[in-house]
C-alpha cells in the first residue's frame, strides 16, 4: 500500500502533462478514423528522434540558466559533415559519425567557453553561433543537398519486426541517461544548484565554470546525434535542415515544465513535451486542417499545456 | 486610549498546516506594540495579513473603527498601513532617490523631473537623519545596513497610521539603531501605532508600551510592558521544556577551549576597503569581530575565503603554507567554511529541498560513488544533522524558501557541518533568528570549539559576542583597531574602538571626490 | 496483471484498472512487460514500465482494427493527399484552392487531404508529412517537393507501401530516382521552355544588353530549369548575364540581392526573376535605386500581384503555368493510375501542362 502511494506520489506531478497528451490522442482519434492505429504510432516514433536529442541537451542548458539557440545550425553542420565525408570521401558511417558529432560538440563547447568564460549571456553567443554554423554548413555542402541513400537510411527506419528505428531507441536511451544524469549524479545536482543560485554554489566552494561549459558541449553533442537522426530519416544531408527547430525544442522543454530562469527541469517531461508537439503535428496533418489553423492550434496548445501544468501545480500546493 | 487597529480571530492555514490560529489583538494609536515569538510562531504571518501581503483564512480587522480588508499591499498602504519587511524590498539597480519615490515618481507627461526627484528624496533622508547618503547612489552599492535604513526612511516618508517593522535593527549598527529609535519615538508622539518585531529583548523592554507573545501560531498573552521582565518574555516564548533549559543563559557557563596551535593566521590582507588586516586565531578559539556596519567585516571574511580576491596579503594555514585564495573552492579544499550574512542571496538554494541544500558542499567528497549520488547516505546524513540541530520542517524535501529565518540558517550551517571544516567563518550568524535557535547555535559554537576547530564570528550584536567568544577584535573603517580578551570585555571600550577608525577614514576619504562633496555641505 | 506491476508483491490485487487494460492488451506482447516490470523497481524502471504499458495499450488495441479499417476504406472512395510547399506562397495556395474546388465538384469520386509546410526550406517537415500520410492510409500522394533530392527516399517508401505517387510542380532529381530504383510520374509545365519564352520576349523588347538573374533555391529542379531557360534565351539574343544569384524564392531576399546587384553593376538593363515574388522584390530595389523605368523586370508564375505590375508597366512579362490547375492535373493523373488495375510500369508517364506567356498585351485582351 505504501509503495502504491509512494509511486502515485511520484507520478502525480507528471499527470497534468500526460493528460494533455492523452486528450490530444483522444481528440485526433475521434476526428480522424486513421489516427488511432499502429502505423501512426510508428510514424510518430520515427519522427521524434531529432527533436528528442535536441531537447535532452536543451533541458540541461536551460537548467543551468542558459539557452542554446544554435541547435538547429549545429544539427545542420553535423549532418553536412556526415554527408560530405560519406559521399565525397566515401567514408563509412562509423568513421564519419564521430567526426560529425565532434564538430557539433566543439561548436557547443565554444558557445559555453565564450559565454561562461567572458560572462556574455548565452542568448547572444548562441545567436552568433546560429549564424556561424549555418554559414559553415553552406560552405561544407556548397549549399547543395547531399544524397546519401541506404547507407544511412537504416538508422532512421523501423527495424524489421521491431516497429521502431535504431534512432528512436537511441533517443529513448538518451532521455533515460539524461534523466539519470540530472537526478542521480553529482554533476546533475550541481546543474540544478547553479541554475537556482550560482552565487550560493560558488560560496559553497564549487567550481561551476567547467561544468557549465561541458553542458553546452553536451548540447552540441546532442545536436550531432540529432543531425544523424535527421540525416538518416531524410537519407540526405540538407544544408537547410532544422531551420527554426530551436524554438520547437525550447517549446517542448517549457511544456515539460523547464524554467527559462534555470534551476528547474526534467528530461522525461521535456520528452513528453516533444510527444505533445509531434502528436499535434501528425494529428493536424491527418485531419487536414488549413495551414493557418494549424499554426493557431499549435500555439494555443503550447500555451494551454503550460497553463494546465501551472494551474495543477498551484492547485496541488494549496 | 484610542484603538488604531484591531484584529479579531485571525487564522491562516496552508493546506492542513495552521500557521496562525485565532489571534485577537488591539493596537493603540501612539503606542509601540512589540510582537515576540520563536521562529515560526506566526509573527511574520500576522504582519503580512495586516499589511495586505497575504489574506487571512478567517477573522476580521478594523482600522480606526472602520472595516479593514486590504486586498493587496497597495491597498494597505493607501489606508495608511506601512510595512518594512525583514527582506529588503529595494530595487538594487536604481538610485536611492528613485527607490524612495518609486510609487510616485515626480514626472511631467511621463518624463522624470530629476531635480524634483532628488530634492524630495534628499528631504526624506535628511528628515530621517541620513544626511551622508547621496540620493544618486545606486542602492546595490550600499551596505545591507544602509539599505535597511533607506527602506525604513521610505516607509516613514509615506503617510502612516500603522507602521510595521519586522526586525528593523537586525542589520543596523548601534548608532543606526539609536537613530531609528529617535524616529520611532517621534512617530509615536504623532499618534502612529507601531508594530515592532524584534529578537533583541532589551530593545523591546526599552521601547515598547505593550508586548504580545505568540507561540506556535497562537497568542500567549498581551501585557503592558510594566508587567513584564526579560525572564517572563523568554518563558512565554519558549515551550515549557525549553524554558527549563538554561541554554538561554550560556554566558554563565562559558568555558574556553582555546589550544596553543594557531588554526588561522591572517597576514596583511587588503581588499577594497579592508586595509592591511592581520590577526591570529588559535584552534578551539572563538574570535568575535565587532564593528559598525560598513566597517569592512564582511569584506574581510570574503577576502579570507576567496570570495573576493585580496589585493595583497595572505592566509597562513595550520600547516604553515601561505596562500591567497582566488576562488572559494580552494578555501573549502583547505578546510574553510563560511556561513554568509545574506543567506538568501549567496547561502541557500531557496527553491530546492532541505536535503539538497544540506549535502551541496559535501556532495563530491562524501556522497559520490564515481559521480553517482549515494542517495541513501545523503538522506540519512541530512536527517541526522537536522535532528541534532532541531530544524523545524515537515520533511527533508520541504523547500528551503518556505522555512522561517532561523530554520533557514540551520540549513546553511548544516551544509558546512556536513562537509566538515577546520576553520569556520560566521557572518552575522544569528541575524533574524529567535532565542531558541540562537541558543542552539551557541551550543554548536562551543561544540566546534571543543573539537578544536577555529572559529571566527562577525556580529553586530555585542551581547552575542560577549556570550560566545574567547576574544573580540574590533574593526573600524577597514582596519582592525584592537582586540580584547574575555576578561577585558566592555561595551563602552568596544564601541569607542568601533568609532576609532572614523577620523582616519575622513582624511583618506578627502581624496575621493564624492565624499569631498558631501563634506562641503554643512 | 497490471496491479502487480504497480504495487509490486503487495496484497492489493483488485484494482479495476487491471481488467480493462488486460482486455485491451495484445496477448503476445504481455510477457515482455511482465518480465520487465517484475524485478525490484526503481523510479526509472517504473517510468519505462508505464511508457511500455501505454505504448502497448495504444498499439495493442489498434493492431486489431487497423486492418479492417483500411479494408473498409479500400472499398470506398480513394483518399488522395496533396502535399504542397509553403501555403503562405500565393502560388501554392491558389493551387490548393483549385484542387479543393475540383474535389468539391467530384466529391463522389475521391477524398482530399491538403497539407503544406511553413516555408520552402522546411524539407524535413515535408518528409514527415509523406510518412504521416502513408501512416494514415491514403491511396495516393500528389506532391510538390520542396527539394528535388531529399524527398525521394520517403516517396520510395510510400510507393513500397502501395501508395500511388505523383510528382507536380518541381521535378524530382532523375539521378536519385534512378539510385532509389523508382519511377514517379511528373505532371507539370516545362519550366525551361516557359522561362525561355519569357527570356525571348525580354530580348525582343530589350533596352540594353546587360542583364542579371535572380535564381530560386539552387537545389530545386525548377530553379535550375528556369535558370537554364533564361540563360538559353539570353545566349541566343547575345545578351550578357553580368550577375546571377539566388534569392531563395523570397521577396525580401530578392530585394536585398537585387539592390546589391544594381549598385555593383549599374549597367544592368534588365532583371530576370525566377518567380514573381522575387520580381516584386526587384521592383522595389529598382525604385529605391532611382532607376524605375530604366531597368526591365520579368518574372514567372503569374500571381495576382504581378498582373497589376505588368499593367502599370513595372514588369515586362511573366509566365503562367496555370498553377490553379496544376494540382488538379496531378490528382487526375493519380486517380487514373488508381483506376488502372494493370499496375504496369508503362502506365507511369509524365504529363506536360501548358505554359503561357503573360504580357501587358495578353492582359488587355482578356
Amino acid at each position: 500500500m505504501n509503495r502504491l502511494q509512494g509511486f502515485l506520489k511520484q507520478l502525480a506531478p507528471h499527470l497534468g502533462l500526460v493528460a494533455v497528451l492523452l486528450v490530444l490522442v483522444a481528440i485526433f482519434s475521434t476526428l480522424s478514423n486513421n489516427f488511432f492505429q499502429m502505423s501512426t504510432v510508428i510514424s510518430i516514433a520515427n519522427q521524434v528522434p531529432d527533436l528528442t536529442f535536441l531537447v535532452v541537451g536543451m533541458t540541461l542548458v536551460l537548467i543551468i540558466g542558459g539557452i542554446d539557440l544554435s541547435v538547429g545550425s549545429l544539427l545542420a553542420v553535423s549532418s553536412a559533415v556526415l554527408g560530405v565525408l560519406m559521399v565525397n570521401y566515401e567514408w563509412s558511417i562509423w568513421a564519419a559519425l564521430p567526426i560529425a558529432v565532434l564538430v557539433a560538440s566543439i561548436g557547443g563547447g565554444v558557445n559555453g567557453a565564450i559565454s561562461i568564460g567572458f560572462g556574455i549571456p548565452s542568448f547572444i553567443v548562441t545567436l552568433g553561433m546560429l549564424e556561424i554554423a549555418r554559414g559553415a554548413t553552406k560552405v561544407v555542402t556548397d549549399s547543395k543537398a547531399i544524397y546519401i541513400g541506404s547507407r544511412i537510411e537504416w538508422f532512421g527506419q523501423p527495424l524489421p519486426g521491431a516497429f521502431v528505428s535504431p534512432a528512436f531507441m537511441f533517443a529513448i536511451a538518451t532521455v533515460v541517461l539524461g534523466q539519470l544524469f540530472l537526478t542521480r549524479t553529482v554533476w546533475g545536482r550541481y546543474c540544478i544548484a547553479i541554475g537556482t543560485n550560482a552565487e550560493a554554489v560558488r560560496m559553497s566552494g564549487i567550481r561551476s565554470a567547467p561544468l557549465c561549459i561541458a553542458i553546452f558541449a553536451i548540447s552540441g553533442m546532442m545536436c550531432g546525434l540529432a543531425g544523424l537522426a535527421q540525416t538518416s530519416r531524410l537519407s540526405t544531408a540538407d544544408p537547410n535542415a532544422a531551420i527554426g527547430i530551436e524554438l520547437a525544442a525550447i517549446a517542448a522543454c517549457v511544456i515539460g515544465g523547464t524554467s527559462l530562469m534555470g534551476g528547474r527541469g526534467n528530461v522525461i517531461r521535456s520528452f513528453i513535451g516533444v510527444l505533445i508537439i509531434q502528436v499535434l503535428q501528425t494529428g493536424l496533418a491527418q485531419v487536414g486542417v488549413s495551414d493557418a489553423s494549424k499554426q493557431i492550434i499549435t500555439g494555443v496548445v503550447i500555451v494551454v499545456a503550460v497553463l494546465i501544468d501551472a494551474l495543477r501545480t498551484r492547485w496541488s500546493r494549496s | 486610549m484610542k484603538v488604531a487597529l484591531s484584529v479579531r480571530g485571525l487564522t491562516k492555514s496552508y493546506g492542513n498546516v495552521t500557521v496562525l490560529n485565532d489571534v485577537s489583538i488591539d493596537f493603540y494609536a501612539g503606542h509601540l506594540h512589540a510582537l515576540l515569538g520563536a521562529n515560526g510562531a506566526g509573527k511574520s504571518t500576522l504582519c503580512k495579513i495586516i499589511s495586505g501581503l497575504v489574506s487571512a483564512s478567517a477573522g476580521q480587522m478594523s482600522l480606526g473603527g472602520g472595516d479593514y480588508q486590504p486586498g493587496s499591499k497597495q491597498d494597505a498602504e493607501a489606508s495608511g498601513v506601512q510595512i518594512v519587511q525583514q527582506e529588503l524590498n529595494l530595487i538594487e539597480t536604481l538610485s536611492v532617490a528613485e527607490n524612495l519615490r518609486l510609487a510616485s515618481l515626480p514626472n511631467r507627461w511621463g518624463v522624470l523631473r530629476m531635480s524634483e526627484l532628488h530634492r524630495s528624496a534628499r528631504e526624506i533622508l535628511d528628515r530621517f537623519g541620513l544626511p551622508d547618503v547621496d540620493t544618486h547612489t545606486i542602492v546595490g552599492s550600499l551596505g545591507v545596513g544602509k539599505q535597511q535604513m533607506v527602506e525604513i526612511a521610505a516607509a516613514l516618508a509615506r503617510d502612516a497610521r500603522v507602521l510595521i517593522l519586522d526586525e528593523p535593527t537586525a542589520a543596523l549598527s548601534g548608532s543606526e539603531s539609536e537613530e531609528l529609535f529617535t524616529h520611532l519615538t517621534r512617530m509615536r508622539e504623532q499618534g502612529v501605532a507601531i508594530i515592532y518585531i524584534s529578537h533583541r529583548l532589551e530593545e523591546v523592554q526599552q521601547l515598547s508600551d505593550e508586548v504580545s507573545v505568540l507561540r506556535d501560531g497562537q497568542l500567549v498573552t498581551t501585557e503592558p510592558i510594566a508587567n513584564i521582565n526579560r525572564e517572563k518574555m523568554v518563558a512565554w516564548m519558549s515551550s515549557e521544556e525549553e524554558a527549563d533549559d538554561d541554554s538561554s543563559q550560556p554566558a554563565a557557563s562559558f568555558v574556553s577551549h582555546r589550544r596553543d596551535e594557531v588554526g588561522l593566521s591572517v597576514q596583511g590582507i587588503s581588499c577594497g576597503m579592508v586595509n592591511n588586516v592581520s590577526f591570529d586565531v588559535r584552534r578551539g578559539e572563538r574570535l568575535g569581530i565587532a564593528g559598525l556596519v560598513g566597517s569592512g567585516r564582511t569584506e574581510l571574511l570574503r577576502a579570507i575565503f576567496g570570495a573576493d580576491v585580496a589585493d595583497s596579503g595572505h592566509v597562513l594555514l595550520a600547516g604553515g603554507e601561505a596562500v591567497r585564495f582566488t576562488h572559494p573552492s580552494q578555501a573549502v579544499e583547505a578546510g574553510f567554511a563560511m556561513v554568509t550574512e545574506d543567506r538568501k542571496q549567496n547561502g541557500l538554494l531557496l527553491t530546492q529541498p532541505i536535503r539538497a541544500n544540506t549535502s551541496l558542499a559535501a556532495l563530491a567528497t562524501k556522497f559520490s560513488a564515481k559521480g553517482w549520488i549515494r542517495q541513501t547516505a545523503e538522506a540519512e546524513s541530512a536527517s541526522a544533522i537536522h535532528a541534532s540541530l532541531e530544524t523545524r520542517c515537515q520533511s527533508l524535501e520541504q523547500l528551503v524558501g518556505t522555512l522561517s529565518g532561523g530554520n533557514q540558517q540551520k540549513v546553511a550551517v548544516a551544509k558546512w557541518l556536513t562537509r566538515g571544516a577546520e576553520v569556520y567563518l560566521f557572518d552575522e550568524p544569528s541575524r533574524g533568528i529567535d532565542v531558541a535557535a540562537r541558543g542552539k547555535l551557541y551550543e554548536l559554537f562551543e561544540e566546534l570549539a571543543k573539537q578544536g576547530k577555529t572559529i571566527v564570528i562577525v556580529s553586530s550584536d555585542l551581547e552575542e559576542l560577549f556570550e560566545t567568544c574567547d576574544a573580540i577584535a574590533v574593526m573600524s573603517a577597514g582596519r582592525m583597531v584592537t582586540k580584547y580578551e574575555r576578561n577585558d570585555f566592555s561595551e563602552d571600550a568596544i564601541l569607542e574602538a568601533s568609532f576609532a577608525g572614523q577620523e582616519s577614514q575622513l582624511t583618506t576619504a578627502l581624496s575621493d571626490d564624492k565624499w569631498q562633496n558631501e563634506e562641503a555641505k554643512p | 496483471m497490471l496491479t502487480a506491476i504497480i504495487t509490486g508483491p503487495g496484497p492489493q490485487r483488485d484494482l479495476t484498472l487491471s481488467g480493462q487494460v488486460s482486455k485491451s492488451l495484445n496477448n503476445e506482447s504481455l510477457p515482455m512487460v511482465q518480465s520487465a516490470c517484475r524485478s525490484k523497481t526503481t523510479t526509472i524502471q517504473r517510468v519505462v514500465c508505464v511508457a511500455a504499458v501505454l505504448a502497448l495499450m495504444v498499439t495493442g488495441c489498434t493492431s486489431s482494427n487497423s486492418t479492417s479499417q483500411s479494408k473498409d476504406e479500400g472499398n470506398e472512395k480513394p483518399r488522395v493527399a496533396l502535399i504542397m510547399k509553403s501555403l503562405a506562397n500565393e502560388f501554392f495556395s491558389t493551387m490548393a484552392k483549385g484542387a479543393e474546388a475540383h474535389q468539391a465538384e467530384h466529391s463522389d469520386q475521391y477524398e482530399l487531404v491538403v497539407n503544406g509546410i511553413k516555408d520552402e526550406r522546411d524539407v524535413s517537415r515535408q518528409v514527415a508529412l509523406v510518412e504521416e500520410m502513408v501512416a494514415s492510409g491514403v491511396d495516393a500522394i500528389v506532391i510538390a517537393p520542396a527539394d528535388s533530392k531529399v524527398l525521394v527516399p520517403a516517396l520510395r517508401r510510400a510507393i513500397n507501401a502501395g501508395v500511388v505517387v505523383v510528382n507536380i510542380d518541381n521535378r524530382l532529381d532523375a539521378d536519385v530516382l534512378q539510385q532509389e530504383n523508382i519511377a514517379v510520374p511528373f505532371v507539370g509545365p516545362d519550366n525551361l521552355a516557359g522561362a525561355k519564352a519569357v527570356g525571348d520576349y525580354l530580348a525582343a523588347n530589350r533596352k540594353g544588353d546587360k542583364v542579371a538573374i535572380l535564381e530560386g533555391i539552387r537545389t530545386s529542379f525548377n530553379a535550375q530549369q528556369r535558370l537554364k531557360g533564361f540563360e538559353a534565351a539570353m545566349k541566343e539574343a547575345n545578351m550578357e548575364i553580368v550577375s546571377s544569384q539566388s534569392a531563395d524564392w523570397e521577396m525580401s531576399r530578392a530585394n536585398t540581392v537585387a539592390s546589391s546587384m544594381l549598385s555593383e553593376h549599374p549597367e544592368i538593363s534588365a532583371i530576370l526573376a525566377a518567380n514573381d515574388s522575387m520580381a516584386l522584390g526587384a521592383i522595389a530595389a529598382v525604385k529605391s535605386a532611382g532607376r524605375a523605368g530604366e531597368v526591365q523586370i520579368v518574372g514567372f508564375d503569374n500571381i495576382t500581384a504581378i498582373r497589376q505590375a505588368i499593367e502599370e508597366g513595372k514588369v515586362l512579362a511573366t509566365a503562367d503555368q496555370h498553377g490553379d490547375q496544376l494540382a488538379v492535373f496531378g490528382i487526375e493523373a493519380a486517380l487514373e493510375q488508381l483506376g488502372d488495375s494493370s499496375d504496369s510500369v508503362a502506365s507511369i508517364e509524365d504529363v506536360e501542362t501548358p505554359v503561357d506567356l503573360i504580357t501587358s498585351e495578353t492582359l488587355s485582351n482578356e
